[in-house]
């Protein structure tokens, strides 16, 4: 997979980081790190020195979230203390890398959540994990997003804005999701008191964008979905099921307990959100987990990129409807172990 | 009428040597794609033996909540969905709730049994 090494790119980037560096590393060969869906990313080799390259597919529309932002974004983290690949360069769509895009540390460890779950050298890391996890989101949350430029503001109310931003997502798709459509009415009827603070938010904190090594959590990766808001969301995100890969009585990405998370978020200053808010933050994260899946396998079946891998998670919106429908408030069914594992676990 | 293997069978097939066999020859790094076009026969040849009855269940429950009957089970769907999201259910928001476990429990049988 490894291209020759003195196409453009590979110079453009040799360039980038003597720039950055100040001294020149050589020849550089690149390789495709592959899983991007909407990025590229490719992993720089010099000798014994790694790098990673993220740009956007050159030639594509403008993205979520710029590159450009990321990148001031993920600058800001390291300043804060979260554990992240140092940021090197940013160069823009006119540079060395042919498209918007930035270049960055290689930083060793897996990003693949079931090697994180099951492997034996990472069990130290997995007792380590939760309280790792609850530091590094009060060291992200401590961000006042207003102070990096570019990163969106909510107009309103966090909550509401989510219920917006999905029910608009949804339009887009137009399959009907009528399981969708219930939880999130009562969400919308059922909002949690207004945040005392909006933060920067990572926007997808999960085991697949975290990078874990023999330690633990080495770093914080892939902030595109970042934006301003109520801290909760990343933590219920974090404890939503699909995320535990079948350890579903670890409600923390199947590594381990909320409260040991949120001791640590405490100690490392974060404010411990009550329960409630943080199931309401984790039935929206089933929300929008569903409504991903539906729009995954509509890019397939409208060719936009066609793939069985896309097409094939139509068959899984059931599984965040299901957890979804578990969180709220029982009308018949028996509670069951899993998605919210009791009644204390249900909003009300 | 086809020769057997019934197409449930063929799928049935087909998972197994991908799951077995077929796994084995592709680079470690892009096993993943094999396990999910194996899963994806075993899910499709669980809908085949399910047959039309769930389909014809979600209709009947989608157009007792909408209160709009309908005959197809996708304009159904697209009835109740606007419903709910106008807040016309506010009132038994908790009903449709519990009938809606219903007809996710009748997907998850299909896709992905043993989830609950």
């Amino acid at each position: 997979m490894t291209q020759p090494t003195e196409d453009a790119l590979a110079v453009g980037i040799r360039e980038l980081i003597a720039q950055a560096e100040g001294s020149d590393p050589g020849a550089v060969a690149l390789s495709t790190i592959p899983g991007g869906a909407s990025r590229e990313t490719f992993l720089a080799e010099a000798g014994d020195r790694r790098w990673v390259v993220r740009r956007d597919p050159p030639g594509a529309p403008d993205s979520f979230a710029p590159l450009e932002i990321e990148f001031r974004v993920v600058q800001a983290a390291a300043a804060a203390g979260v554990p992240v690949p140092r940021p090197l360069a940013f160069e823009s769509a006119d540079g060395r890398l042919e498209s918007a895009g930035f270049v960055m540390d290689h930083v060793a460890g897996t990003s693949v959540a079931p090697r994180v779950l099951r492997r034996d050298d990472l069990a130290a890391a997995r007792r380590a994990l939760p309280a790792q996890l609850g530091e590094a989101l009060a060291r992200i949350h401590s961000i006042d997003a207003r102070e990096i430029q570019g990163v969106a503001a909510t107009d309103s109310d966090p909550p509401l804005a989510a219920c917006e931003l999905w029910e608009t997502t949804l339009d887009e798709i137009g399959e009907p999701l009528p399981a969708v459509e219930a939880g999130l009415r009562w969400l919308r009827l059922h909002p949690p008191p207004p945040a005392t603070r909006e933060c920067l938010v990572h926007g997808d904190f999960r085991l697949g964008n975290l990078i874990v090594a023999e330690s633990g959590l080495a770093a914080v990766i892939d902030w595109e979905l970042c934006h301003s808001g109520d801290p909760a969301e990343d933590i219920g995100w974090l404890c939503v099921r699909s995320w535990r890969f079948g350890n579903d009585d670890r409600e923390v990405a199947g590594v381990g307990s909320l409260a040991d998370l949120l001791d640590a978020y405490e100690k490392a200053g974060g404010e411990r959100p009550s329960p409630e808010r943080i199931r309401w933050w984790e039935a929206m994260g089933n929300v929008k987990w569903a409504v991903i899946c539906a729009r995954q396998a509509h890019d397939h079946l409208t060719g936009v990129r066609p793939s069985a891998e896309l097409a094939s998670l139509g068959r899984r919106i059931c599984e965040p409807e299901w957890d979804l429908l578990e969180l709220l408030p029982a009308a018949s069914s028996a509670s069951r172990p899993g998605a919210a594992g009791s009644e204390e676990g249900r909003l009300s | 009428m086809q020769d057997r293997p019934t197409a449930a069978e063929l799928l049935d097939a087909m998972a197994g040597e991908l799951y077995a066999e077929v796994r084995e020859w592709v680079p470690h790094e892009r096993r993943f794609r094999v396990l999910v076009l194996a899963n994806l026969c075993a899910v499709i040849a669980r809908e085949l033996r399910a047959g039309d009855e769930a389909s014809g269940r979600d209709l009947e429950l989608f157009s007792a909540l909408s209160g709009s009957p309908a005959d197809d089970v996708r304009e159904a769907a697209t009835a109740l969905a606007a419903s709910i999201r106008h807040g016309d259910l506010d009132a038994r928001l908790s009903e449709a709730i519990s009938g809606l476990r219903e007809h996710v429990t009748r997907k998850l049988d299909v896709a992905r049994p043993g989830y609950r």
